[in-house]
């Protein structure tokens, strides 16, 4: 698995696969879905595919690929090895879904959820297979969110190919099984030798397993609050770990499309807020009348300047 | 000020002293006045593409670029280094630091002739105009 693509920029996401094995082009194919790496505050979410002949389905159950999160480290790089050694029949292909990814999507003028990323993501992977000739006629997919709505949505996008939405799919599918080590051991890696595009020196790894629970994981956060800028992009900024933390120890920082109360936020605006015009006095006396801005300096926020 | 009869000095002689420096206008309101480590976040994550500039703050992403300051003017970032107690007083603020271009950023709108900051450097070419001397 060569991750320089993705190391090269670690702020957009990417797309890294093996090679479709030939046998996959001409046999009646199934494939898996897993995602890893869904609720840490830290590093990207990895979303992989594997796939593999309907015929060799035995084979990989003998090969004892097991639902990753069972398996530990060493385990998951050990049957990624024997996935890999494989390669005549069982492709893969992962998308790295960045962290700085994640934060400006989630945190969007239009929210992009992560529901709506990882739906989006996995249906993108069995195009992408699709694409590249695979005959895809089965597909099994760890849920997200409710199993039968997904399933109807994904049935309807790829008519044809028979889905199959399950919680807990990763153990009861070995393809998905396998899906889930591929994205699992490209999160772990990911993570391990993040390189920070931000000049911060001699960072720590010590980060623990990136979930907002974990002590150490907390410890770097609290040790790695820049009060202005918050955190490098290695941080999911939509996380409310992160926000808190950044609320309580960093500089407030205002969005003109904060869901800031009416009121406060037009007074921080110095505009009027719509409650004002039930308290004010009748007459409005207390404006003063001047003489009114002409729009090009107001289209301009230019503004004479009298006292600094 | 109007109400009352403080002046406020610029030190012209600081400019030549001051400093070049980058300067980013961003599209929010920090509540901070002070040092930033905007080297080592801001410029040290910005990627140059074709037409605009791109980085996140806060996890929000900007776009932006690069805008002159009119010609034959400079920027200047001022800095006041003894407050004065009272509003009667006479202020003196030194000039910090200079800039002839600075980076404006757009909440996730790519940079276009329509920016406010773009516009706004308009007037002192109007100005001229309006308030310059007739020439025959």
């Amino acid at each position: 698995m060569d991750l320089s693509p993705f190391e090269s920029d670690n702020s957009v996401s990417c797309r890294l696969a093996s090679e479709i094995p030939d046998v996959c082009r001409t046999e009646d194919c199934c494939l898996g879905i897993d995602e890893a790496g869904r609720g840490p505050v830290l590093g990207p979410m990895v979303y992989g595919i594997c796939f593999c002949p309907v015929s060799k389905k035995q084979e990989l159950k003998d090969s004892k690929v097991a639902d990753s999160k069972t398996l530990n480290e060493v385990e998951r790089e050990n049957l990624f090895q024997k996935i890999d050694e494989s390669k005549s029949y069982i492709g893969w292909a992962l998308q790295i879904i960045s962290p700085n990814t994640i934060s400006t999507s989630m945190l969007q003028r239009t929210k992009y959820n992560l529901n709506a990323i990882s739906h989006d993501t996995a249906i993108d992977l069995v195009q992408y297979a699709l694409d590249s000739g695979v005959q895809l006629k089965e597909v099994f997919v760890d849920t997200v969110g409710p199993a039968d709505k997904y399933e109807d949505k994904l049935s309807k996008r790829f008519p044809g190919i028979d889905v199959t939405v399950r919680p807990k799919a990763d153990s009861l599918f070995p393809i998905v099984s396998a899906a889930s080590i591929c994205a699992k051991v490209a999160r772990d890696r990911v993570v391990k030798g993040w390189s920070f595009s931000e000049d911060m020196g001699d960072v720590e790894a010590d980060y623990g397993s990136g979930y907002p629970s974990d002590p150490k994981t907390k410890a770097w956060m609290l040790k790695y609050l820049d009060p202005v800028f918050g955190y490098p992009q290695f941080v999911r900024f939509s996380w409310s770990t992160a926000q808190t933390l950044m609320d309580s120890k960093g500089v407030t920082v205002h969005w003109d499309d904060d869901d800031e109360d009416g009121e406060k936020g037009a007074q921080r605006q110095n505009n009027k807020s719509m409650l004002a015009y039930f308290s004010a006095s009748a007459g409005g006396k207390d404006q003063k009348s001047t003489h009114q801005t002409h729009r090009f300096f107001t289209e301009r926020r230019l503004k004479s300047l009298e006292a600094l | 000020m109007s109400c009352n009869s403080s002046v406020t000095r610029v030190n012209v002689s600081s400019v030549g002293q001051a400093q070049r420096v980058p300067v980013h206008l961003l599209p929010c309101e920090i509540e901070h006045n002070g040092p930033a480590q905007v080297s080592q976040y801001l410029t040290a994550t910005t990627k140059d593409c074709k037409l605009e500039k791109m980085v996140s703050f806060r996890g929000r992403g900007l776009k932006g670029q690069e805008l002159s300051c009119p010609q034959g003017y400079t920027g200047l970032v001022l800095k006041e280094t003894n407050k004065p107690g009272s509003d009667q007083e006479d202020r003196t603020v030194k000039v910090s630091s200079v800039f002839d271009k600075l980076t404006y950023w757009n909440l996730e709108t790519p940079p276009n002739s329509d920016d406010t900051v773009v516009m706004a450097m308009d007037w002192p070419e109007l100005a001229e105009a309006i308030h310059g001397p007739v020439e025959d």
